[in-house]
């Protein structure tokens, strides 16, 4: 058990300095916060809405796949420990081992659930082109139609993105920064 | 015998105190080498920008993180209407704390008497070092993740999300990569691996004129995996999309001010040092290295390869564009997790040293990697019809 010992001692130095650090910084830093300084940073806009309450669900995906993988890893550490004297029985049972894990993975693979990025789409007829509209050089906005077709990425840019594109109800609203 | 011969004789007054000094040394060198650290990135990326870099503070502005630092510590600390006030306060000290222990298990080389005590240069070597490393690179994540989800503000939000994808991701990768190491050291001891590097590389009976580092043991991929690996667990560039400034405004910390920021800066910066000290070990040698003038200096060979790669994080950061979360999440899982995997595979197949064992399992990576062809095809495929049939859904809406 002592083996633990400089452990603690390193941990509660460390936490001790982030503590101390945060509560001198609170008595020798200035304090007059107002509204304005306080309120969602969103580069300067008002915030006219909630941070977000969800956000794309293949984050949560990529957790649940990645704990199988984390089991698996927890599984091959001490096998490799033992290796020496497991021999080619070890190498065997590892795999075995190997291809019931490559089987789930390519499953997962062909099912696309490692997918992320932009679709891309074999077909030029589903892109709708005009991005220019006639002598005007700014980019016309694609309708919610056809961003529901896939063709601007939409995982991981903005969680509320694909909401309904009608106007944020108003209850939503932060007031505006005009102090107390 | 690994572990630690300072507890050989049970613990009493003296070995406590022992162990005091030491934690006290390795904090202040830790705390001492990201001062450094953020010196040497601004300098050195200034001068690859053609700039001169913090010239102001002290001797060539060896002062300016100092400097910095200390200013941080009279600004003032917000905190945002909408955050979770105990859980924004946590998140910094989250970030920090496994930062300092990584480096508690890295071996800066051989062994010290202090008053009849003899002990390594090091400050514990348990039976679980490298679990232990994984272990504290896993609760890294919380700090980040927490910071995020506390701020109560979109774009940490966004930040803390991807961070935590990106940094569980690589994670396996990582994880697979150093059991081919510790396929050939038979131990987790961070010692033991570092030992296990001594004298000349011998295959097949031969000796090669290399030295007998895991880098080369191991058949150099592992090392790369890991190098990769490392550097998007700590969301270094070209894996800096946590703080990516254009899209999501500087990312987990945005809502962070004063030493609140500055713990999280410390933390990513102490990470370089201490994940380099690791890689060290696992790769290089540690501190393997010739004899100068009949001493063996392992702590020198120690920090000058430690220095390599240092220099090497903060050479990518000024080389490398950023990744695209697509292309980084695909790197990730489609080919380093199935690379580091057969690399393990192979790595322990040339370690029985039979011959057919070693083509067999060839043979079978071979057909994996078909395989993973062909799934990653039918993936692409599976996604591009679910595409084409969610906007017929829309068309019809």
């Amino acid at each position: 058990m002592a083996q633990y010992l400089p452990i603690v001692v390193l941990m509660v130095l460390a936490t001790g300095f982030a503590f101390v650090s945060l509560l001198a910084s609170r008595i020798l830093g200035p304090k007059n916060p107002n509204s304005a300084k306080s309120a969602p940073y969103e580069c300067g806009i008002v915030p006219n809405r909630q941070p977000a309450q969800r956000f794309p669900v293949r984050f949560y995906l990529v957790a649940m796949i990645f704990v199988i993988f984390d089991i698996e890893i927890i599984f091959i550490y001490p096998w490799a420990v033992m290796y020496h004297q497991l021999g080619t029985f070890g190498l065997a049972e590892m795999v075995a081992f190997s291809i019931a894990v490559l089987v789930a993975f390519l499953y997962l693979i062909s099912g696309g659930a490692l997918d992320w990025g932009p679709v891309k789409r074999l077909s030029p007829a589903e892109i709708i082109t005009r991005p220019y509209t006639g002598s005007a050089t700014i980019r016309r906005v694609p309708r919610p139609e056809a961003l529901l077709a896939g063709i601007e990425p939409m995982e991981g840019s903005a969680p509320d993105a694909p909401a309904a594109p009608s106007a944020p109800a108003e209850p939503d609203r932060v007031p505006a920064t005009t102090g107390h | 015998m690994p572990g630690d011969p300072l507890f050989n004789n049970g613990l009493n007054l003296a070995v406590a105190l022992i162990v005091i000094i030491k934690a006290i040394i390795v904090f202040v060198v830790v705390l001492v080498s990201v001062l450094f650290m953020v010196m040497f990135e601004r300098k050195v990326i200034g001068h690859m920008q053609n700039r001169i870099g913090p010239n102001r503070a002290g001797p060539f502005g060896s002062l300016q993180s100092l400097a910095d630092g200390t200013k941080l510590f009279f600004k003032e600390a917000l905190l945002p209407a909408k955050a979770d006030k105990r859980i924004y306060r946590l998140a910094p000290i989250l970030a920090v704390v496994p930062a300092f222990l990584v480096f508690s298990i890295v071996p800066i080389g051989g062994t010290i008497t202090i008053a009849h005590h003899v002990t390594r240069l090091q400050l514990v070597d348990p039976p679980w070092g490298i679990l232990f490393m994984l272990m504290l690179s896993s609760i890294a994540v919380y700090g980040v993740m927490l910071a995020g989800w506390s701020s109560g503000s979109k774009y940490p939000l966004l930040g803390a999300v991807r961070a935590s994808a990106q940094m569980i991701s690589y994670e396996a990768a990582m994880g697979l990569s150093i059991a081919a190491v510790v396929v050939l050291s038979g131990s987790l001891h961070t010692s033991a691996i570092a030992s296990g590097q001594h004298g000349l590389l011998h295959f097949r009976n031969h000796t090669v004129p290399l030295p007998a580092w895991n880098l080369f043991r191991t058949w150099v991929v592992p090392f790369i995996i890991f190098m990769i690996a490392v550097t998007a667990e700590m969301h270094r560039p070209p894996f800096d999309l946590v703080e990516a400034e254009e899209e999501i405004a500087g990312g987990f910390n945005a809502e962070y001010s004063s030493l609140g920021f500055a713990l999280f800066y410390l933390a990513e910066f102490m990470n370089v040092v201490t994940m380099s000290g690791v890689t060290v070990t696992l790769f290089l040698g540690g501190p393997d290295g010739p004899r100068i003038l009949g001493h063996s200096v392992g702590p020198f060979w120690f920090v000058l390869k430690l220095f390599a790669f240092l220099y090497t994080y903060v050479w990518l950061r000024a080389t490398l564009p950023r990744f695209r979360y697509d292309q980084l999440m695909d790197l990730g899982w489609k080919r380093l997790i199935p690379a580091s995997l057969g690399m393990l595979l192979f790595v322990a197949a040339v370690r029985t040293g039979s011959r057919g064992w070693v083509i067999g399992v060839m043979v079978g990576l071979v057909v994996g990697a078909i395989a993973l062809m062909r799934a990653l095809s039918v993936g692409a495929r599976t996604t591009e019809v679910e595409a084409a049939s969610i906007a017929r859904a829309g068309r019809r809406a």
